[in-house]
């Protein structure tokens, strides 16, 4: 018995989760329709993809979220994950699960997957017959992806470094490396069956002032660490920064550098698709200059030729939306998208070459670690604060990288930590600002920084 | 203690993930040339204290979000004492209760627990302008 499979065997085991019938599994997944694959959808599709979050607890509720979708014309199904599984806390999302089904009130904050079990969830999914996303947030995940690949989801979300940075303080990063390269491995496995299971990164991270190096390097070292497993289709993601041509600098980069460097690893027959997430920070407490803003990141996403966007609702201020906001959000973004033709080639050479330049500085120093693998090169540099995301609570970050906007918002590095970018670039960055003496000003900045979006 | 630069021991107590405003108070601290040792966000009391202990730190600064701060620090008199940390200032800023509630309630209340200065739903500056005046008017008695 291999490694893999006795793991597999331990981590299917479990108590909370269907028996696992693997025979049975591949043999749906074989024949399972191409419509359900997102990665076959990407490749027949040149539009914009739209695809919403959302999860409620049981099994009603989400059947009638998904049909409100279906009447909104939706392109991806999302399924986001509750929170109490997210922390493999099964028991708790089982006892919350039923008090949801008795009292008709949602206990969690999304569908329990691994308590529903592959075999109930899958009829949802093969009913409704359209891709369907995960939306989770965990650090081990290896069950959750066991049921959702069991259950008909071909696109899993999230990564060691992306999921754990932005969410925990002290979960082990090296764990958390360890449990992704098992999901990576499980993806690859039945990507050989039909269609390939896609894997997405979460660029947006702390969603909190990280400038578009970071991300983007991150990015990159996500879809090598999946790529190299053997998965064949990939998306590397990044949210709205704030200013429209740090947007379309970074789309622009992010492709040519994601397809640079999987040719270097020799896995250029991937296929790589970039995703955009509407303004993922604070939201305006007016619904309707909420509409305005999401609204204008369709634009921008459709500017900087995303494959698929991921979008807001105008509740978002206020907590979990309902499913007719939510249906309404997808339907706006879709006209949209549709209205908006001719849209112009825009890119900034200056900007590009200094992005392009940073990225590269940055992953030499990841890829020359003395380490022997890429997950222990890259579990370095975020110790050594190579790599350094900011506003994470994570206490393995270095928290030594502070940037500030520029006058047309653009996000810049002011204190580079240990961030291995050269003296040109770090003048570049450091020549939009004109920084103020007074550090209580330049404080006072970064709190306006931060909630830019505020009416 | 007048001349070598003032250590600072940070962070957010409790079940407490508020990191972005715990980031600016660090920021904001080495700013005005403390050396700050930030426990992050999530932190125990009990942690707060052998921090102190461990750093020899001359201010405690808790600061707290989500409005849960009081259960946590009720024991700090008991501690404080315990560990004969009287010349150390303890200051915890923040948003002090939850739901709405008046200063001149809460002040007084985290008084008794054995804090020197409260800042309830104060802003970040003038809470650190208040704490350096503190601070210097020890020196000078």
């Amino acid at each position: 018995m291999t490694l893999l499979k006795r793991e597999r065997d331990i981590i299917t085991h479990n108590e909370y989760a269907d028996r696992f019938d693997f025979d049975e599994i591949r043999e749906f997944i074989t024949n399972a329709p191409k419509e359900l694959f997102i990665s076959h959808t990407f490749k027949h599709s040149n539009k914009t993809l739209v695809q919403p979050r959302g999860g409620f607890p049981t099994y009603n509720k989400m059947f009638a979220l998904y049909h409100e979708f279906q009447k909104a014309n939706i392109d991806v199904m999302p399924l986001t994950v509750d929170s109490h599984t997210r922390l493999n806390d099964y028991a708790s999302a089982k006892k919350m699960l039923m008090l949801s089904e008795e009292n008709e009130v949602d206990m969690l904050n999304g569908y329990p997957l691994v308590t529903h079990g592959y075999r109930t969830t899958r009829k949802m999914i093969t009913h409704f017959n359209t891709p369907v996303s995960l939306r989770h947030g965990t650090p081990d995940a290896r069950l959750l992806i066991e049921t959702a690949l069991a259950s008909g989801i071909f696109e899993i979300e999230g990564g060691p470094i992306t999921y754990l940075l932005p969410y925990s303080k002290n979960f082990p990063l090296d764990k958390a490396f360890l449990y992704w390269k098992y999901v990576e491995k499980i993806c690859a496995e039945y990507s050989t069956l039909n269609e390939p299971i896609n894997r997405e990164s979460f660029g947006p991270l702390t969603a909190t002032l990280v400038p578009p190096c970071i991300t983007i390097v991150i990015q990159l070292l996500e879809m090598l660490l999946s790529l190299e497993e053997g998965v064949k289709s990939f998306s590397v993601s990044f949210a709205q920064h704030g200013s429209v041509m740090q947007d379309i600098v970074s789309a622009n980069v992010l492709r040519k550098t994601a397809n640079y460097y999987a040719q270097k690893i020799g896995c250029s027959d991937a296929t790589i698709n970039i995703v955009y997430h509407q303004w993922m920070g604070a939201f305006p407490r007016n619904k309707e200059l909420s509409d305005s803003l999401i609204n204008t990141s369709t634009v921008i996403a459709a500017l900087v030729r995303a494959d698929k966007i991921i979008v807001k609702t105008r509740d978002e201020a206020f907590g979990i939306p309902t499913m007719q906001c939510n249906a309404q959000s997808v339907a706006n973004t879709k006209y949209t998208l549709q209205v908006l033709n001719g849209l112009p080639n825009i890119s900034d050479a200056a900007e590009e070459e200094n992005l392009e330049a940073e990225i590269h500085s940055i992953m030499e120093a990841v890829l020359n670690d003395s380490a022997d693998t890429l997950w222990r090169k890259a579990f370095n540099s975020i110790k050594n604060g190579i790599i350094d995301v900011p506003f994470s609570p994570h206490i393995i970050n270095h928290n030594a990288v502070i940037t500030i906007r520029d006058a047309q918002s653009n996000i810049r590095i002011i204190e580079k930590g240990k961030l291995p970018i050269s003296e040109k670039c770090f003048a570049f960055e450091r020549s939009h600002v004109s920084l103020s003496d007074d550090k209580t000003a330049v404080i006072n900045k970064i709190i306006c920084d931060i909630g830019v979006m505020h009416e | 203690m007048t001349d070598r630069i003032k250590k600072v021991v940070t962070g957010v107590v409790g079940n407490d993930i508020h990191v972005v405003a715990n980031r600016l108070i660090d920021i904001s601290l080495q700013a005005r040339g403390y050396e700050v040792f930030n426990l992050g966000v999530n932190t125990y009391l009990e942690e707060f204290i052998d921090a102190v202990i461990e750093t020899d730190a001359d201010i405690l600064l808790i600061s707290s979000l989500n409005g849960e701060a009081e259960g946590w620090c009720r024991d700090l008199q008991f501690l404080r004492s315990e560990y004969q940390l009287k010349d150390v200032v303890f200051v915890i800023g923040g948003n002090l209760a939850v739901g709405e509630a008046k200063c001149e309630d809460i002040v007084p209340k985290y008084k008794a627990y054995g804090f020197d200065l409260v800042f309830h739903q104060i802003d970040l500056n003038t809470g650190l302008d208040t704490l350096e005046a503190f601070m210097q008017d020890r020196i000078t008695k």
